[in-house]
């Protein structure tokens, strides 16, 4: 159970989208950033815009110990 | 920590060392999976109508809604391999230490609950994680079985690591 990359570099403006494919359901969150997927099933994907460059920490809201960051150029 | 606590520590790994010796058959296998996430869906609800703990609460929460999504892959398996679960030395075993879990959790309450369920969740995960590697793995005969343990693994070991996290910062209180 883990976000691949865990960690990914991209450019403001960028697209990103997050896929489950896994069994359970995850869910991509920052709650500092403001960033919430919500529940994503087996196979359900969830799409970012990014905005401004920075670098965010986030989390699978059900399973905390998942990490993933967004590094925006 | 009393001998309440400590108690479903000692059951849970020889429950799932029983086997080690003779490998058990797909069914068994089956079988094994099926009860396995069972137990742990069975405490979940305990701990989520117990403990007054948010943390705990969620994480109960989210072992029950993972180890249903286990069993829905691990049913819909053995239905289409055409393999019914069979109860063995291991699934017995595993029954009897759940039940003295279960009595046990529902003598306490608070924090003492917390700390024996979140307790026993580490202890019960790295046993399934080491029931895995050495038992499961091993022994499963058809490669779709095999394929499905391997896969769950990474959700054992992820809930392993929540459970520590959660012991932690039980610990800080």
């Amino acid at each position: 159970m883990k976000f691949v990359p865990e960690r990914l570099e991209v450019a403001a403006g960028d697209r990103i989208t997050w896929t489950n494919r896994d069994f359970v359901p995850h869910s991509v969150t920052a709650r500092a950033a403001g960033l919430e997927s919500g529940d994503l099933g087996q196979d359900k994907s969830w799409t970012y815009v990014v905005k401004k460059p920075g670098e965010m920490a986030y989390i699978c809201r059900l399973h905390p110990v998942m990490h993933g960051v967004l590094v925006v150029r | 920590m009393n001998w309440k606590q400590v108690l479903p520590l000692i059951l849970v790994a020889p429950a799932l060392a029983l086997a080690q010796g003779k490998g058990p058959s797909d069914p068994q296998i089956a079988g094994i999976v099926v009860t396995a996430n069972q137990i742990d869906i069975d405490a979940g609800k305990i701990a989520k109508s117990k403990s007054k703990n948010k943390e705990v609460k969620d994480f109960a929460q989210q072992m029950i809604t993972d180890h249903n999504a286990v069993n829905q892959q691990a049913g819909a398996l053995a239905k289409k391999l055409g393999v019914t679960p069979e109860d063995s030395e291991t699934s017995n075993s595993l029954k009897k230490g759940a039940a003295d879990n279960i009595a046990s959790l529902k003598t306490l309450k608070g924090a003492q609950f917390d700390k024996a369920y979140v307790e026993h969740e580490v202890a019960y995960h790295q046993a399934v994680l080491d029931a895995i590697d050495k038992l499961l793995v091993p022994s499963a005969q058809n490669a779709e079985l095999k394929g499905l343990i391997i896969k769950v693994r990474p959700a054992i070991a992820t809930h392993l690591d929540h459970a520590k996290h959660i012991r932690a910062s039980l610990g800080k209180k």
